[in-house]
């Protein structure tokens, strides 16, 4: 598990989110905090690219019959100042899986296939995070003690 | 045309159809229908026999998979978020509908109570994929926009429990039509009906939750989830309960005891469209283009009935919750467009009602043609006349 994670606010604008990962080739897995490290939501590139169709709201995902219509992002208008506008809280999920910090490492990976993530916040019993997990983490574990490393 | 030649001639036509009416900006659904009746034995007759008798079984596990994704909106959590002005519009408008209608049918049509409730509780849904496909088109933006959007959300779920309740009570009146304590039977037998479909749903979810601890892939999950879908519709079949309640409340009970939940509504997303859309081409395939020269003046009397209803009920409700001018005014105009939870209910209608089974469906699925082609424009000029859309 990382315990370095880079977190963000509900507060924090699309623009410093957009800029806190600039270096980054693959956008990860971003935990959103309280003022008190309590875990409230996270953001993945998905709800990036959700920004471009402002009628992804999370209530119409229990509507059916619904045309899924996927925004050209390269069509779509956005507006300059959306970049100070949608703030975290307005794109991050709030239902998502997290990890308790004892959870085993067999147990992290059946839910990480199960689920088809390669990545999930660790929370302590008050639901403070304390860190990440990654599927490399556990595989280069299972190097480790198999002696490959 | 054998059956498995049917099937796949249905999917590829759907799905090109679907392609050509976006391109006029109308839902799929509506795609879907018009091909259903085209190909369906009162035109072309290219539908076998055999496909057209799946309707009832593919109609039950589609309304099964529908009522148990729309469970998911009885969370608190989800509650808190839509406000109470969703709330309260989205329960008058869809009760406006039922009432107005059901009145109408009893004292200008003459109909016997069972009949006039039943379409009634029809009356109340709506359909948001006509909606939300003009909000998208037109980039309709602000409060109005946003109330629309939850009170068609939600909407169905109401119908839902209104549909199955008046469905009991139909059920009880048309059974025990000369039975003596016919007011008590009838009672009894609605509550059985519902408190039943509760305690069913309820059982099945904490079973679904337990269980789901031995699940290891996706793969599985799909299956798993299936199979309790499945395994909840079949029971409520066996003890005569509502499909519908059962696996609404089925979840519902998921939604609020397992917090990882969610992703059995995910995983369904998986292989819900292919279903829909035959969902659609039969219930449009259905359709006896015969009887509709009967149905004129009943047609009309629900097609107005309906959108009186729902414009005073949204009245209401947004004047209860102190809601914008605008949305009181033109928010139920919003509200028109009629399609797949209703034709779903129709079917069960139909199979529960064999007398009258077919007159009501074919007045259902002709309205809906009428109120997918009306409803987008009924959309759009709520929106302008509450100011939220700017390019004509």
């Amino acid at each position: 598990m990382s315990k370095e994670v880079i977190t963000v606010k509900r507060s924090t604008t699309l623009r410093q989110l957009l800029e806190i990962f600039a270096d980054f080739h693959l956008f990860p897995l971003v935990p959103v905090v309280e003022e008190d490290g309590r875990l409230v939501g996270i953001v993945s590139f998905r709800n990036l690219i959700d920004v471009f169709s402002p009628y992804r709201q999370e209530i119409l995902k229990t509507v059916p019959f619904l045309d899924d219509q996927e925004e050209d992002i390269f069509k779509a208008e956005l507006t300059k100042d959306i970049g100070d506008l949608v703030v975290v809280e307005d794109i991050m999920e709030t239902k998502f899986v997290s990890l308790q910090e004892d959870t085993t490492l067999e147990e992290a990976f059946k839910l990480m296939k199960l689920h088809l993530k390669e990545e999930f916040p660790v929370t302590d019993k008050t639901g403070k995070l304390v860190g990440k997990i990654g599927i490399f983490d556990i595989i280069r574990r299972v190097f480790q003690e198999k002696g490959v490393i | 045309m054998n059956t498995i030649l049917g099937l796949g001639f249905i999917l590829i036509a759907g799905l090109f159809s679907a392609r050509l009416i976006n391109k006029i900006k109308f839902p799929s659904v509506t795609a879907y229908l018009l091909l259903g009746i085209i190909i369906g034995p009162s035109l072309f007759g290219l539908v076998s026999e055999e496909i057209l008798s799946a309707s009832g079984l593919i109609s039950n596990i589609v309304l099964g998979m529908i009522a148990f994704s729309i469970g998911q909106n009885f969370s608190l959590d989800n509650f808190h978020k839509i406000g109470k002005s969703v709330i309260w519009i989205s329960v008058l408008e869809a009760c406006g509908a039922w009432l107005l209608v059901t009145l109408a049918f009893l004292l200008i049509l003459k109909q016997p109570f069972y009949i006039a409730l039943l379409f009634g509780a029809l009356s109340s849904a709506t359909a948001p994929a006509a909606t939300v496909m003009i909000i998208r088109q037109y980039r309709a933006k602000g409060i109005f926009t946003d109330t629309l959007l939850g009170v068609v959300a939600i909407d169905d779920a109401w119908c839902l429990i209104i549909f199955a309740i008046s469905l009991a009570i139909s059920q009880a009146i048309y059974s025990h039509m000369v039975a003596t304590f016919f007011l008590i039977r009838v009672f009894l037998n609605s509550i059985w009906n519902i408190i039943g479909a509760f305690i069913l749903g309820s059982i099945i979810a904490i079973l679904s939750s337990y269980f789901s601890r031995f699940i290891r892939t996706q793969a599985e999950f799909l299956i798993f989830t299936l199979g309790f879908i499945l395994l909840s519709i079949g029971i409520a079949i066996w003890l005569h309960l509502s499909v519908l309640l059962a696996n609404m409340f089925l979840g519902a009970f998921l939604v609020n005891i397992d917090k990882s939940s969610f992703s059995s509504f995910d995983v369904l997303k998986t292989v819900d469209s292919p279903l829909f859309l035959l969902f659609f081409v039969l219930a449009g395939a259905n359709l006896e283009i015969g009887l509709l020269p009967r149905l004129g003046l009943i047609g009309s009397v629900y097609l107005v009935f309906r959108v009186i209803g729902k414009i005073t009920g949204a009245g209401l409700g947004a004047h209860i919750s102190n809601a914008s001018k605008n949305i009181r005014k033109y928010l139920g105009l919003g509200l028109v467009p009629q399609a797949g939870v209703a034709l779903g209910c129709a079917l069960v209608a139909k199979s529960d009602f064999p007398n009258i089974g077919s007159m009501i469906f074919t007045t259902i699925v002709a309205t809906t043609v009428i109120y997918e082609l009306i409803g987008p424009i009924c959309t759009k000029i709520a929106l302008k006349r509450a100011g939220e859309i700017a390019i004509d």
